[in-house]
């Protein structure tokens, strides 16, 4: 639901508070995503190095207070995996499957298992917010809080989309999406990628799925557990992504921005000096 | 020869563990794993907790000498010292050398 222009600040924060109470057990806290002027950054495709390091300098602009609290849709320019930041390469990634179908392996620096990148095949965004947002949630929870939006988004759409503990966006389907976060300078990063559509065969060149990882899955075959979005809703990439934009514009408001030039030269300098090095990327062999 | 172990906690997340065995202590550990934790360098702590432990060190052991290194802000999500622990255990008991699952 979204308020009316002339609603007065007690009766939007009603609003927002009542779609909490519906929505779950966050309703003490869901009224503080409209304490805030949520901005929106969606641009073109950008290279996978350059992502990594905008999540890094985003979430400290706004740690710092100069950047207010931001959403941002990401376009991928080309194929990757990204690690999360205590895996081990040798233990996730098969180098010769990713050589031959040109795929980067990249680290982020949230936790959280490999995610396997086709750009078209992939909708990821991030959210920047001050910590105070997920102040008094526990870890655990703060992922489902982090996420209630997108439910509602993805069951708009007739997708019957759940939490799944830590950090996993399911449906009866199967799993549509993971997320990770991290704390720091006064700000939590969450992000989040969901399988639109999925090449399983590919993926299974690329990634390796270990027996351990699978042993409480009830399934040995990786692609079984995943539920692209494409097959559930039946619609293009775009108008998935429109739907999430627009849900979080009517729930909290949504200005449209734009990534600064001084932050994008912070970002793409360490895109270069960082997530570009053998150093971070191979920072667990 | 590096000794390979994993574990994963129902629910939970994947620990896995690399290490060598010199005079009989743990050495040139590698804790890698698709868990969360906060700080991310905290992940050094665990690794000197586990290095130069006894290769018989039981998971009791190896999961207090961890606990007692991670200072009260560290935050485990996903797996826990007791995780860490039984991944040794198993490189060290039936560890193989890495090679592709």
């Amino acid at each position: 639901m979204s308020a009316a222009a002339g609603d007065t600040g007690a009766e939007k924060a009603m609003s927002a508070r009542d779609e909490g109470a519906q929505a779950s057990r966050f309703a003490r806290f869901s009224p503080r995503w409209s304490e805030f002027d949520w901005q929106l950054i969606r641009t073109g495709p950008q290279a996978p190095e350059l992502h990594m390091a905008l999540d890094e300098v985003l979430t400290y602009e706004v740690g710092t207070g100069r950047r207010k609290p931001t959403l941002r849709i990401w376009e991928w320019a080309s194929n990757a995996v990204i690690l999360g930041r205590f895996q081990s390469v040798r233990n996730e990634v098969d180098p010769e499957g990713a050589a031959r179908h040109d795929i980067a392996v990249m680290r982020r620096i949230t936790g959280g298992g490999a995610m396997f990148i086709e750009p078209q095949n992939t909708i990821t965004y991030s959210i920047y917010a001050p910590d105070s947002l997920v102040k008094g949630l526990s870890f655990i929870d703060s992922y489902a809080f982090m996420d209630e939006w997108v439910i509602q988004a993805l069951r708009s759409l007739g997708v019957e989309a759940e939490y799944v503990p830590i950090n996993d966006i399911s449906s009866t389907a199967g799993k549509i999406g993971g997320a990770a976060q991290t704390r720091r300078g006064g700000a939590v990063l969450h992000h989040v990628t969901m399988a639109y559509d999925m090449n399983p065969a590919k993926m299974l060149e690329v990634l390796r799925i270990g027996r351990e990882k699978l042993s409480d899955k009830g399934s040995v075959s990786a692609n079984k557990r995943v539920a692209p979005l494409r097959q559930q809703t039946q619609l293009p990439r775009q108008t998935v992504i429109d739907r999430l934009v627009d849900t979080f514009k009517g729930l909290r408001g949504l200005t449209d921005d734009e990534i600064l030039p001084a932050e994008l030269a912070k970002a793409e300098a360490l895109a270069k000096e960082k997530f570009l090095s053998n150093e971070w990327r191979y920072l667990l062999p | 020869m590096p000794l390979h172990g994993e574990f994963k906690q129902p629910g939970g997340k994947l620990v896995v563990v690399d290490l060598e065995l010199s005079d009989g202590r743990l050495t040139d550990v590698h804790v890698s794993g698709d868990f969360f934790l906060e700080p991310p360098e905290a992940l050094d702590d665990i690794v000197a907790a586990l290095t130069g432990a006894p290769a018989e060190a039981g998971e009791d052991d190896l999961a207090g000498r961890i606990d007692d290194k991670l200072g009260p802000d560290v935050m485990l999500m996903g797996f826990d010292a007791r995780s860490v622990a039984v991944a040794v255990r198993r490189a060290v008991t039936d560890g193989s050398p890495r090679e592709r699952l």
